[in-house]
């Protein structure tokens, strides 16, 4: 259980530094979801899991979709 | 006379510029690492006020509420009030939203994905929203509670949007269905609440006369239908969010 967390704790903090260190907003995008992912997977082995279902359905699901529908319009350049 | 032109920057004094920034943001930053350092520091002093408060609902939540989810007989009876106010604060963001950037056209964002994934989401829609009704209405006897649940029938309408074009997802849950299903949903939450003033005596008191026999769908008293009604109303709000995000000008027919 310990090495599973430390291994989760690193791939934590790789995809956070990922996601501020790329310039393409979609990478950043997807590796912050993964951020979530993980953070659903540490949330769930510390049985905290109504966070672990918020932090699933929030953070890898809404976020994604409203951050591209944002780049979307933000490519488009249409602003008003 | 002339007019006096104004001079560049000297690209020295531009990078000196630069470089006080990022000495201020370096130096804020480091300040507050050491404040949360030092306040986190301080946390095992407050062990005692912790250990009283949690045993308390650990000894005595499921006999004062019924409900055998212990986080939510804290969010929807102990803190009842906390989750007003986070919803209020989901209402307020939903109407700043779309007060700023809603048009009165009917939006179009694509014609949808291909016939394939069309039907393979014709399919497993009904065993999503099947899973967000469950987990609303489950929130007292499993994880998982109002909130979640709500977010996931709003995943309905945002893969809707995505997959076969937002103009299927306005014919089917127009933005007024949404709107009216917000609004029944807190007003469910404050009129239960008013029930609690007129029948237990406090505000979102529970109702004790709902309560049933442990671990069945229909005990702890208003704690289902508060979370039924916090599900529809966080549903509603965040799709609405969604919808008037793709929102676009009218371009192609559909």
């Amino acid at each position: 259980m310990e090495v599973l967390e430390i291994i989760l704790v690193i791939f934590l903090v790789f995809s956070a530094l990922m996601t501020v260190r790329f310039d393409e907003e979609l990478i950043s995008i997807i590796f912050l979801s993964i951020f979530s992912l993980i953070l659903t997977a540490l949330y769930l082995l510390h049985k905290a899991a109504d966070v672990a279902l918020a932090e699933a359905v929030i953070g890898a699901g809404l976020n994604t979709a409203i951050f591209m529908s944002a780049i979307s319009q933000i490519r488009h350049g249409d602003s008003d | 006379m002339e007019i006096p032109t104004e001079t560049q920057p000297e690209p020295e004094v531009e990078i000196l510029n630069k470089l006080m920034k990022k000495t201020l943001v370096s130096v804020v930053l480091a300040g507050a690492a050491f404040a949360l350092y030092q306040s986190f520091a301080l946390m095992p002093g407050y062990q005692g006020l912790n250990l009283g408060l949690s045993n308390y609902i650990i000894e005595s939540g499921l006999k004062d509420t019924g409900s055998l989810n212990l986080i939510t007989a804290v969010l929807y009876d102990y803190r009842a009030f906390d989750s007003l106010g986070e919803s209020t604060v989901i209402f307020g963001a939903v109407s700043g939203i779309v007060l700023i950037l809603s048009r009165k056209m009917l939006p179009v964002s694509s014609k949808g994905l291909s016939f394939i994934v069309k039907r393979t989401l014709g399919i497993m829609t009904p065993f999503i929203a099947l899973f967000g009704l469950y987990i609303m209405s489950h929130g007292h006897l499993t994880p998982g509670g109002g909130f979640q649940g709500g977010v996931i029938l709003a995943a309905i309408s945002i893969i809707f949007s995505i997959v076969y074009g937002s103009a299927f997802d306005y014919r089917r849950y127009s933005p007024q269905t949404k709107t009216a299903l917000e609004t029944g949903g807190a007003l469910t939450f404050l009129g239960l609440g008013l029930a609690g003033i007129l029948m237990e005596g406090a505000f979102l008191q529970n109702l004790g006369f709902l309560t049933a026999e442990t671990g069945t769908l229909i005990s702890a008293g208003s704690i289902p239908y508060i979370n039924i009604g916090v599900g529809f109303k966080v549903g509603a709000g965040l799709a609405i969010i969604f919808y008037s995000m793709i929102q676009k000008t009218f371009e192609e027919d559909f």
